[in-house]
């Protein structure tokens, strides 16, 4: 038997084990990839997530399960999305919580929710539906090192509920959750909703300010009415026609948009519509006020009540409960002044060696109410020169927190400490007793509070015609008339007692009628019958007294009542148009008989300023020269309509604002006469010393500790050379 | 366990005992602090540890290959592995006890972070809920970047190449699981064949996956999420495992 021995070469061999042995890392390698990728996928698709912050900023709220647990049909969302990998990163944020909210909408949806999701850049025929449904495609450009380029995106979605309404959010790009829901649960509830609700207005316009001016604009509120925001859930409607209608029974709430020139058929129609359980909001404003360059301001005059008005709307308003001193505001409390947004009051562009900054301007007309309780301060404003006045400080400590209301209109605002900001408001309170001002004195089965407040620091005082405190001169001008201007205000402070002025109240209950015992106002259409009447009455009369000369009138009789009758003192009388004719022939419509009393409890909530709605406050017109800006107006008027309508789902929607948790490193003064550059180093101070400490202490702590074990080191090495040296 | 506890301690010693600790850990806190504070500490800031939690991830990419190099190559360079190989312990326990050393250090030196909470709730309102899954969050960040270093110095026997392997995996890792970068690469990657887009396409999106950036954020924001959990857990099991595999494969070298 011949055997041959071979050799094993060692080297081969170990190259061989090694070969081998990677090969059994690698294998084991990839196996171990794939059971882990496996964990990762089936741990993403069965998620358990909780929101740990305290203000769940990262959940959805118990208003959109609400809506979701109401739907009794199915809810179809189609997601018109280009893909995620091609999205620019603001998209792609906006993708991630768009898809987490879809998802969640799904899985609280139980079933009755349903998301589809269409790519209209891979499908012509999809990106031509989303035309046709008016989902707009967002066109982005993008850049490579070669070539630039146009891309489209879509991100959009068509709500159908039930197989019927349908909805079509053309633009979606929430940045967060919040704003996902924002958008999105109010859409959800207009599609399952079954109508909108109605809302009745009235306004006047403005007119030109003395000199021959244009009329201004921007003072109305259309803006916000017309938002699509609003707009999509409810409907206004404006009643202030010249016919003197009564408003409509489906009408239940009417708001009075800075009444003027108030006739008496007009507060007929309000007090006849409380009469019937109506709701009445009412802005009022003490002046309007037009803003000129340089934020000088001029009073565009005008009258509560219309010139021939029998009836003044104050009394009415008093009948009712309401007391409104048409006399404007000036909270001179820092913390009712100042704002985290400066271009939300009043602002002077600065240059700073940061770049250009808006300095806030002193300037107690435009404020807010402070969250705060006031009565806290009894003491402190009780004191003059060290000494206390035990009576000033007994009545001081009745002062009302500023926000003094536990309705959820207020929920978001006290959140965050303050009321929504005023401009130029005005004193709106409830009825009190003569020289009894703590005394409320409602009418009977009325009941009433007042929900905002000012600080105990405000003045009160007619319109000025003009309110410049800045004047147009130079940096130097402006700095010194500022200064004569809060002087001023601050001499008037310190000679008056505190005081607080309500800012805005509610009344509800059985009105009694301002116009019960008096004669009903007529409408115009009422009045143009009477005339017409009387006149073809004197008319008959004259004809049966037998003119002597029917061509010349009679010196002796008085002119025709009528002056739409175009009467010529000369000639005969003008012949009626057939218009005219039919006009006067058609007798006008009966109206409901006038209610004495009220058959349904109404109510009457007073807002003391009309400029937080104003258009061009909201649309920010003067952000760029440092306000004002009314930053919360908007929130707040659409927060207040949800209110309104007991829509406590989309208030709690629309106030889910996070707390209030800006820095606040140095305490802002509330001392009205310091200097603002004490402050400002105060800032610079304080900042650089936190810095400071926040990166060198924690260093120095570190280095101490490696301290403290180099010598314990050091003590154990030498306790171990002893013990040596001693063995 | 026990075993796995002695090497731990033993590590953790070695770390407070050497010099080179606190330099890092002082550099380190530098470093973030000042980036954190300038951003937060200012009037009419936040009261949020946003900043901090949002430069971590980047503060923590620059030091830790730093830490993590020495952890087998040093042993290796002085010899002293082949000794640390003969003392009765798994090498799985020799790995996840070096491992957690290296963890537990980095959470002594962030410990000195809690000034800067301190000071947000002493000056504005802050949330503190969410600041403890932020400081988990940060520790399951360092224990993958820990668990890739570990893994890279186990491969070689100088630090440096340790270092800058862990350094450059870690910038991939990170800069993948960056929505930035996956932008500006998707035009590039557009240029390609449809084919070969749609496969980088895919593969950028498992790589976009990977990232334990694009885990953070959620958990950092006060999210738990089990998904997020299973990750680290992963990441970290494969880097420490393979991390073993290689050791065997050395002992088995003899």
């Amino acid at each position: 038997m011949h055997t041959t021995t071979r050799r094993v070469d060692p080297a081969a061999s170990q190259a061989s084990g090694q070969r081998g042995s990677a090969l059994q890392l690698t294998i084991h390698l990839v196996l171990l990839v794939l059971v882990l990728g496996q964990l990762v996928y089936l741990a993403s698709r069965l998620r358990l997530r909780a929101d740990l912050t305290s203000d769940r900023l990262w959940s959805l709220t118990q208003s959109t399960r609400d809506i979701l647990a109401r739907l009794d049909q199915r809810l179809l969302i189609e997601a018109y999305f280009s893909p995620k990998d091609k999205l620019p990163t603001q998209l792609r944020e906006s993708r991630v919580v768009l898809d987490n909210f879809l998802d969640e909408l799904v899985q609280l949806g139980k079933g009755k929710v349903v998301v589809q999701r269409f790519d209209p850049l891979a499908d012509k025929a999809v990106a031509d539906k989303c035309t046709r449904l008016g989902v707009k495609p967002i066109d982005m450009q993008t850049g490579t090192s070669s070539s630039i380029s146009v891309d489209r995106h879509w991100q959009g979605l068509r709500l159908v509920y039930g197989g019927g309404k349908q909805k079509v959010l053309d633009q979606v790009g929430p940045q967060n959750s919040f704003l996902a829901e924002a958008i999105l649960t109010p859409a959800i509830k207009e599609v399952a909703t079954a109508q909108k609700r109605k809302f009745g207005f009235m306004e006047w316009p403005v007119q030109a300010a003395p000199g021959g001016q244009q009329a201004p604009s921007g003072i109305g509120w259309n803006l916000l009415r017309t938002h699509d925001a609003i707009a999509k859930r409810y409907e206004f409607q404006n009643f202030k026609d010249e016919e003197g209608a009564l408003l409509p029974d489906d009408v239940d709430t009417l708001f009075l948009f800075r009444p003027k020139e108030l006739t008496d058929r007009q507060k007929y129609v309000v007090d006849q519509f409380l009469m019937g359980g109506g709701t009445v909001v009412l802005f009022a404003d003490a002046a309007e006020y037009q803003i000129g360059p340089r934020r000088s301001f001029t009073k565009v005059p005008f009258q509560l009540d219309a010139k021939d008005s029998q009836y003044k709307f104050l009394d009415q308003l008093q009948h009712y409960g309401i007391e409104w001193k048409p006399r404007i505001l000036a909270d001179l409390r820092m913390e009712a002044m100042r704002s985290n947004q400066p271009q939300e009051y009043f602002g002077v562009p600065q240059r700073t060696p940061w770049g250009q900054t808006v300095g806030q301007v002193f300037y107690p007309y435009f404020f807010h109410a402070v969250g705060g309780d006031w009565s806290k301060l009894a003491d402190e404003l009780a004191t003059r020169n060290g000494h206390r006045d035990e009576d000033l400080a007994e009545r001081y400590r009745r002062f009302r927190p500023g926000i003094d209301s536990e309705e959820f209109l207020f929920q978001a605002f006290k959140k965050i400490g303050r009321g929504p900001g005023f401009y130029w408001p005005t004193w709106v309170d409830l009825r009190r007793k003569p020289g009894a001002p703590d005394a409320v004195d409602l009418p009977v089965g009325i009941t009433g509070k007042v929900m905002l407040w000012s600080s105990p620091e405000v003045l009160t005082e007619e319109p000025p015609q003009s309110l410049d405190p800045i004047g147009q001169g130079d940096g130097m001008a402006q700095t010194q008339q500022l200064t004569q201007f809060r002087n001023k205000l601050l001499e008037r402070l310190s000679s008056e007692p505190r005081q607080q002025a309500p800012l805005m109240v509610e009344v509800q209950g059985e009105f009694p009628s301002f116009f019960a015992g008096k004669e009903r106002p007529k409408r115009p259409a009422e009045i143009k019958e009477e005339e017409a009447k009387k006149a073809a009455a004197a008319a008959k009369a004259a004809a049966d007294d037998g003119k002597p000369d029917e061509g010349k009138p009679d010196p002796n009789q008085p002119p025709a009542a009528d002056p739409l009758a175009k009467t010529d003192p000369v000639g005969p009388p003008a012949p009626k148009t057939e218009d005219e004719a039919d006009a006067a022939a058609q007798p006008v419509a009966p109206e409901a008989p006038q209610r004495e009393r009220a058959v349904k409890p109404g109510r009457i909530l007073a807002i003391g300023d009309a400029d937080f709605v104003r258009d061009d406050l909201v649309r920010q017109d003067y952000a760029q020269s440092g306000g004002p800006v009314s930053v919360n107006g908007g929130g707040f008027f659409s927060m207040l309509l949800d209110w309104l309508a007991q829509d406590r789902e989309l208030v709690e929607l629309q106030s889910r604002v996070p707390t209030d948790r800006t820095l606040t490193l140095v305490q802002p003064s509330t001392a009205t006469r310091q200097d603002p550059r004490v402050e400002e180093q105060k800032l610079r101070t304080t900042t650089q010393l936190l810095l400071a400490a926040n990166i060198v202490l924690p260093c120095l702590l570190l280095i101490a500790f490696g301290f403290l074990v180099f010598l314990w080191r050091n003590a154990q090495k030498r306790a171990f050379l002893h013990s040596v040296q001693a063995d | 366990m026990r075993e796995t506890l002695v090497v731990f301690r033993r590590e953790l010693q070695s770390y407070f005992l050497s010099p080179i600790a606190y330099v890092f850990g002082v550099l380190f806190l530098a470093l973030q602090l000042l980036v954190a504070g300038l951003i937060t500490l200012r009037q009419g800031g936040q009261a949020s540890l946003q900043a901090f939690f949002g430069w971590l991830p980047f503060v923590l990419l620059l030091f830790l290959p730093g830490l993590t190099m020495r952890l087998w190559a040093e042993e290796r360079k002085l010899g002293t592995l082949e000794l640390l190989m003969t003392f009765p312990v798994r090498i799985q326990q020799l790995v996840f006890g070096k491992f957690l050393a290296a963890v537990t250090y980095l959470a002594v030196v962030l410990l000195f972070t809690l000034g800067l909470p301190l000071t947000l709730a002493a000056y504005g309102r802050l949330d503190w809920a969410p600041v403890p899954w932020g400081y988990l969050a940060a520790l399951l960040m360092a224990g993958s970047y820990i668990a890739v270093g570990m893994f890279w110095s186990s491969m070689t026997r100088d630090q440096i190449v340790a270092l800058l392997l862990a350094l450059v995996s870690l910038l991939v890792l990170y800069a993948l699981g960056y929505p930035g970068i996956i932008e500006w690469l998707g035009p590039q990657l557009s240029e390609l064949t449809p084919f070969w887009a749609r496969v980088a396409v895919v593969t950028m999106e498992l790589l976009n996956g990977i990232s334990p950036y694009k885990y953070f954020d959620s958990i950092a924001r006060g999210v738990l999420d089990t998904r997020d959990l299973v990750y680290y857990a992963c990441f970290c099991g494969f880097f420490l495992y393979a991390n073993a595999l290689v050791l065997h494969g050395r002992r088995h070298k003899g």
